[in-house]
């Protein structure tokens, strides 16, 4: 059983889709994965789709003072709903969002409970500064404790887990994210990129992203023919527009907000290059898709990218915060034709070597382990489960 | 099972004390099993009672609704912990909101017949549900209440405002101060 406060068509971040794709990929091979999640009314409360039994619970029958009360009044609604079913061989839980229900269950069925962390308050905010911050972070510390195993998914994600959490490095699986070859798939032709030169970000509109450093190298690049287009919404949106005006780049800048798939895949063949300037990254699903359409990448040295690219080989990278090593960068891989080609090259070469599939297949393994290890140990339940 | 967030020496407020002349008097007529928040994990006996003391995994929480939902799952840790090593239980048996919680996840695991005390609620502490804040515990009462298959009180005035004010069902109440009203209670349960 996964339990994912995310779940399509209710998606927030990079969790959802990950969970989605894992779950469907471990079904393929006929394992039975039902996913545990939340609905706000307007999805189904019990489906199958894509060979995955979908149980979803709505919150909205209790008032909350915040999030972190919603996401606990959401993990109760999900213990009562998750014992109407049966017991599960695995119980797996995604972040501190479903740690409560992780943890009751595993207590209460006594089955192994393993946890996806991905991504951390700590790494996200860089220092706890009031009680809820604190209490997130507690959480995460409980989960990792009381894992029987813990995924990550890079060897940054590893270390940050272990130095943050206290988590045991070797209680910890690194298991890489993969992507959706359908992106590929549609662009199999190769992007087509004609007049001006396109200089891409695709990612949620926060300080983590690091969007404002694309902001700032494009005011760098004044005399430069190209063009910036900012996909994706979040809170910093007012103020990436306002220092876009502030810094005399609003012609060369534009924001799209968040568009469909199809107009993604439509930007992406016009695109010349794309930026992943993240300040926080655990592991960067985007550098993939766009990698594997043949889309030169630009990644700043930090998190997952640091790992999936190596610089000149497959991709550009810059000094991570640093809108002036970026801009220079941008200025290389527009400038250099021989140097777009090598990147592109090798970038779908190394683009192949991550996919969902892949990752449903060691997170198999992981949980064929974990199994073994639960039936020769004692801790088994005693009392009967209704 | 019973299960509180406070006994002697754990000591929060008055319900503590309230438990303390309680608790006793019911272990002296039928085999109990205390689950109670303590300052670290431990099964022992205390007052002719299973004690299964578990501590607070977390320290941090922007509430106390945040920490009571938290707070309610180590409950469920050393609930589970009596009712795989003990064997089943025919009921549990929770204090005020601040335990029912596990006491309906346990219900929901297990089947046991959750019965629920309630002392006082949060518009009987409140006056009024004049935030956010009252009004999600409010709701979690609510919520637990309901789930409850009985709910036991100690006054006439508190058996009129649950069905008053969370719309509960007067069957389902029962007016009891002493162990043996309360043992008569879970008499009528099992019938």
């Amino acid at each position: 059983m996964a339990i994912t406060w995310e779940y399509p068509p209710h998606i927030v971040g990079g969790l959802g889709r990950h969970v989605y794709n894992l779950s469907v990929h471990l079904a393929s091979k006929g394992i039975d994965v039902t996913v545990l999640s939340f609905t706000d009314g307007t999805s189904e409360r019990h489906e199958r789709a894509d060979g995955v039994e979908i149980v979803r619970v709505n919150p909205y029958v209790m008032r909350y003072p915040d999030f972190i009360s919603w996401i606990e009044g959401l993990n109760m609604l999900m213990v009562e709903r998750a014992a109407d079913l049966k017991s599960y061989d695995i119980i797996h839980v995604h972040d501190w969002l479903t740690a409560y229900s992780g943890i009751a269950l595993k207590h209460m069925w006594r089955r192994p409970l393993l946890a996806t962390i991905h991504a951390t308050e700590l790494g996200r905010r860089k220092v706890l500064t009031n009680d809820s911050e604190r209490h997130i972070h507690e959480m995460e510390w409980w989960l990792t404790y009381e894992a029987w195993r813990v995924i990550c998914c890079s060897e940054y994600m590893r270390r940050e887990v272990h130095s943050s959490l206290g988590c045991p490095a070797d209680k910890i699986s690194v298991i890489h994210n993969g992507y959706d070859p359908k992106m590929a798939r549609a662009n199999s032709a190769g992007p087509r990129k004609k007049g001006k030169k396109t200089v891409l970000f695709v990612g949620r509109l926060v300080y983590e992203k690091g969007p404002h450093l694309l902001v700032e190298a494009a005011s760098l690049l004044k005399d430069k023919d190209l063009r910036v287009i900012i996909i994706g919404d979040g809170a910093m949106r007012p103020y990436l527009e306002g220092l876009a005006r502030k810094l005399n780049v609003s012609e060369k800048v534009t924001f799209l907000g968040h568009v469909d798939d199809e107009t993604l895949l439509s930007i992406y063949e016009e695109a010349s290059v794309l930026v992943i300037p993240s300040l926080y990254e655990p592991f960067g699903i985007v550098v993939l898709e766009a990698m594997s359409l043949g889309i030169p990448v630009i990644v700043s040295n930090t998190g997952g990218l640091d790992e999936i690219v190596t610089d000149g080989k497959d991709g550009l990278k810059f000094q991570s915060g640093s809108a002036e090593e970026l801009a220079r960068a941008i200025v290389r891989i527009l400038e250099d034709e021989g140097l777009r080609a090598k990147l592109v090259e090798n970038a779908k070469s190394r683009a192949s070597e991550f996919s969902w599939d892949t990752t449903a297949e060691q997170t198999l393994e992981l949980y064929k382990r974990v199994l073994d290890e639960y039936n020769a140990n004692d801790w088994k339940p005693k009392a009967g489960i209704r | 099972m019973h299960i509180s967030w406070e006994y002697p020496p754990w000591v929060v407020g008055g319900l503590s004390q309230e438990l303390k002349m309680l608790l006793p008097e019911i272990a002296k007529r039928v085999r109990t099993i205390l689950v109670v928040r303590g300052d670290r994990d431990e099964v022992s006996e205390m007052d002719g009672m299973r004690l299964f003391k578990f501590a607070s995994s977390i320290r941090s929480s922007p509430h106390i609704l945040a920490y009571i939902h938290a707070l309610n799952i180590d409950l469920v840790r050393g609930a589970a912990v009596a009712i795989h090593e003990e064997g089943d239980i025919p009921l549990v048996h929770t204090h005020d909101w601040v335990s029912c919680i596990a006491g309906v996840y346990l219900k929901s695991c297990f089947g046991a017949p959750l019965v629920t005390s309630v002392y006082t609620t949060e518009l009987t502490r409140s006056r009024a549900l004049g935030a956010l804040l009252n009004m999600g515990i409010f709701d979690i009462e609510r919520h637990c209440f309901s789930r409850s298959d009985l709910v036991i009180v100690k006054s006439r005035e508190m058996e009129e405002h649950l069905t008053e004010k969370f719309g509960l069902d007067r069957d389902k109440i029962a007016f009891a101060r002493s162990a043996d009203d309360i043992i008569d209670a879970y008499r009528g349960l099992k019938s």
